[in-house]
């Protein structure tokens, strides 16, 4: 362990500025992917596994709008809309399946689905890594300089969005009636199917939602690195990460674990580079153990 | 012969007894080293798929980081049979490495199990999940000492032992199976115990036991431990097998292998996940030989049995032709 | 053989049950009854360490049993059936009892005998012939009737060999005939073992057929007790039920 390079790096301005924006960047696109899971789970019951390799979906969807189009903003939207509408196909014909049935069998259901589409994304764009759709034009400018770090203005647009899909999240969850009618699906919908509100369409919409997010997401780290099958499979492990820390199906809990995370892995990297991944779980185990409903969440 | 009318000990034995010596018979008599391959195979993940399903089909328990001790097993005889004991103990060190293996999963289980078993349902699963992955991350950190994501490399010796030459095909085959026989006898004794019946009731209802003056939380942990222990066994015959140890046996995907296993199979008969493990087995070696897309087929599979059998092919089967 | 003396739990900060005392005599068999909410259940926790009493003591016979845990307490001589039968779904009648029984001799870390040909089978065949529950004793518990689900939940407190027994509304959610046959049951049960019972139940008819001392609970308090004939008398009693016992 590198305790000093730690300390070196928290005295120097470059590094500090350049490891935290590091750190914003990897704990934002964190939390559009989390968030979506969270919201799952919190209102649905479910804990998505498959939610990775829907990330993944999102990032090949991308991929191929690139390719054809070469518009990087029609690249980002459609794969995320893209991963949406698979989503709700997902849901209605699986997901929708095993609400009320035990962990164990949502956790294969969902396992299954990551397998098969794994495969499936091998067999349609091969098993080589695809190289990323790159960053727009815009943005193919020299990088920042902040107190000499090296800030590139590309990961600040991609914090930005992130921030303001969060605020909209917000703004969707607690000011419209859609988002009234989430929470109440999430607390009681036997109640509001008595009164005579179909809670199927609210389910279908929220687990659209949080595919949405995880088509985002990936979308946006095609932009950042490649595209490859089974690239979900580690991201699906950071967002139970972001879900437990912050409470499972806390929104607003999920953000403070993303920047915790994201923090964590870009100070992480410095100090212990070999142990990044310890970390976060590390912080994981302590949270469970000292605070099992997580940062945010509500006591059972 | 009365003792085999009975449901006991003996009967199990006895049984376990025929069934390895007509897989002895077996071996001479379809002399075919990939077939011997799966059927050791199949113990091995069988084992570890029947300690998993003490958690998930006797105590309702959905522990998702059991490839910890399965690994933990394979490190510790991998890394013992490595290190310089063995210049001592000489013909003795396969047996050493084995006990140790299990005495450090064990160990290890107790550790992680005390401290899992304060929580219920998805948290539990999480938190299995979080050492796991922690775990994970140390054998990845401990580059010197565990190979980091080279895994443990350079094989090790495997001596002869009691005339059992484990660099034999026929002797590693009739050892390992030998070596899980005993395991699943010991196995169905527990489950057929007091002790193992005492673990159904925390299934069905986990208030009800307090009232009864019973304490869940020791019986929760002892299982736990019982159920690493048996993993570590698992670990350390695999790791035996393939001369190594891989850091993707302590992966997350590695206890989602059990999982299918148990699904597969059915996880409400004894012998269910070691028949997961076959099925496991067979679809992987048909599989891989024609398609390269394992997954896909791997994963329908799953679905099927998920949203259409629903149960286990074992339990499934009992429940058709046994049981009304 | 059971004394409660002034004892009182608050769940943040509204008093579920306030200075309760109960004596309960050896060998007798006593109601505990009031309108919903008036915190029976509650006392029945407290008794059985399910939750801590926040002040006062509680008795078996010299034992001090205050803020044990639940199961010391089970140990020590007091077991419980539930208002909601709470039983082991996948366990057969048989098997149920013999665990109970096990459970009493801490036999439960046996993992050396088989189950099946476990000892405990004839005794457990005794609470069976006692309960009832004979006819059907191989059945799996989640196949049972209502009313025998409700026998083997009392059954499985019975295996203990309680010194008290504590019945929560046994005959919830059973029809007219039923509730009767249950009752003749229960006090047939009373009368062979000796034991000391204490019930909850809402219909009067049962409870000033069976009690001999009722106590009257309402929003926490013990309001009244004694014989059936003084508490059909008791005006407090009579404000209770017909003024509108929940505020």
């Amino acid at each position: 362990m590198e305790i000093f390079a730690l300390f070196d790096c928290i005295i120097t301005p470059a590094c500090l500025i350049s490891q935290t924006a590091g750190g914003l960047k990897i704990g934002m696109l964190l939390f559009l992917v989390a968030s979506g899971l969270t919201l799952v789970f919190g209102v649905l019951g479910v804990i998505n596994f498959a939610h990775g390799a829907l990330y993944m979906l999102g990032a090949y969807f991308s991929w191929q709008v690139m390719s054809i189009t070469g518009h990087f903003g029609l690249a980002v939207i459609s794969g995320a809309i893209g991963v949406g509408i698979f989503g709700l196909i997902f849901e209605r014909l699986l997901i929708n399946k095993v609400y009320n049935s035990d962990l164990l069998v949502q956790i294969l259901l969902c396992y299954s689905v990551i397998l098969i589409l794994d495969d499936l994304v091998m067999i349609i764009w091969g098993d080589e890594f695809l190289s990323g759709i790159g960053v727009p034009e815009v943005f193919q400018v020299p990088p920042l300089f902040i107190f000499d770090a090296i800030i590139p203005p590309f990961h600040i647009a991609i914090i930005v969005i992130s921030m303001i899909v969060a605020l909209l999240l917000w703004i969707i969850m607690t000011k419209t009636k859609f988002g009234k009618l989430v929470r109440a699906t999430a607390v009681n919908p036997r109640m509001l199917e008595a009164l005579g509100i179909n809670t199927n369409v609210i389910k279908a919409g929220v687990f659209m939602l949080g595919s949405f997010l995880a088509g985002l997401g990936g979308a946006l780290a095609a932009s950042l690195g490649s595209v490859v099958s089974g690239m979900g499979n580690s991201i699906i492990i950071e967002s139970f990460i972001v879900t437990v820390i912050g409470g499972m199906g806390s929104i607003s809990g999920a953000f403070l674990a993303s920047i915790i995370i994201g923090m964590a892995r870009s100070f992480g990297a410095v100090a212990m580079p070999l142990f990044t991944d310890g970390i976060m779980f590390l912080i994981m185990v302590l949270v469970l153990v000292m605070k099992p409903e997580g940062l945010m969440g509500k006591k059972k | 012969m009365g003792f085999l009318k009975k449901d006991n000990f003996e009967r199990d034995a006895f049984i376990g007894l025929i069934v390895w010596i007509f897989l002895l018979i077996f071996y001479f008599v379809i002399p075919s080293p990939g077939i011997h391959d799966i059927i050791q195979k199949v113990f091995i993940l069988g084992l570890f798929a029947m300690s998993l399903n003490i958690l998930i089909g006797y105590l309702g328990l959905v522990a998702f980081g059991h490839a910890t001790f399965f690994a933990a097993g394979a490190y510790t005889l991998g890394l013992f049979l490595q290190s310089s004991i063995v210049n001592n103990l000489g013909s003795l060190s396969i047996p050493a490495a084995i006990i140790s293996a299990i005495f450090i999963s064990t160990v290890l289980a107790a550790f992680i199990g005390a401290i899992c078993i304060r929580l219920k349902d998805i948290y539990f699963s999480f938190l299995t999940l979080a050492f796991q992955m922690l775990i994970y991350s140390i054998i990845l950190a401990l580059v010197s000492i565990t190979g980091g994501d080279q895994g443990l490399m350079g094989g090790f010796p495997k001596p002869p032992f009691l005339g059992i030459d484990l660099g034999k095909p026929f002797d590693f085959y009739a050892f390992t199976i030998f070596i899980s026989i005993i395991t699943i006898v010991l196995l169905r004794q527990l489950i057929e115990s007091p002790f193992g019946y005492g673990l159904r009731m925390i299934r069905d209802n986990p208030d009800r036991p307090a009232a009864l003056g019973f304490n869940n939380q020791r019986h929760k942990l002892i299982a736990f431990i019982i159920a690493g222990s048996i993993a570590g066994l698992a670990g350390s015959l695999q790791a035996l097998l393939d001369v190594g140890a891989y850091p993707e046996w302590a992966f997350w995907a590695k206890s989602a292998e059990p999982l299918f296993m148990i699904l597969l199979g059915g996880m409400h008969s004894f012998l269910g996940p070691l028949m997961g493990a076959f099925i496991f087995e067979i679809l992987n070696d048909f599989v891989t030989a024609n398609t390269r897309y394992y997954g896909l087929v791997l994963g329908l599979v799953i679905l099927s049995f998920v949203l259409g059998l629903r149960r286990g092919l074992l339990d499934w089967l009992l429940i058709k032709f046994y049981r009304k | 053989m059971l004394k409660i003396s002034g004892i009182s739990k608050s769940f943040g900060g509204i008093k579920a049950t306030d200075n309760v005392s109960i004596e309960l005599k050896p060998n007798s068999i006593n109601a505990l009854i009031g309108p919903n909410g008036a915190g029976k259940t509650t006392i029945f926790n407290l008794i059985t360490g399910k939750i801590s009493v926040d002040d006062g003591e509680i008795f078996i016979g010299n034992n001090n049993i205050t803020n044990l845990k639940e199961t010391e307490i089970t140990h020590i001589g007091i077991a419980r059936a539930f208002q909601i039968t709470n039983i082991f779904s996948t366990l057969s009648v048989k098997e149920s009892i013999k665990m109970a029984l096990l459970a009493k001799i801490h036999g439960l870390n046996n993992m050396w005998d088989r189950f099946s040909s476990h000892s405990v089978n004839e005794e457990a065949n005794n609470i069976a012939e006692l309960t009832g529950l004979k006819k059907v004793y191989n059945t799996i518990s989640s196949e049972l009737s209502h009313g025998d689900q409700k026998l083997l939940d009392i059954a499985l407190a019975l295996a203990l060999k309680p010194k008290v027994l504590l019945l929560d509304e046994p005959t919830a959610g059973m029809g007219p005939e039923e509730r009767w046959e249950m009752i003749k049951r229960i006090k047939e049960l009373w009368q062979k073992t000796k034991m000391t019972v204490l019930f909850i139940e809402h219909d009067m008819d049962i409870v000033f057929d069976i009690a001999q001392t009722i106590f009257v609970l309402q929003q926490g308090s013990v309001i009244a007790k004694g014989t059936p004939k003084e508490i059909k008398k008791n005006q407090d009693v009579i404000k209770a039920y017909l003024g509108g016992g929940k505020k």
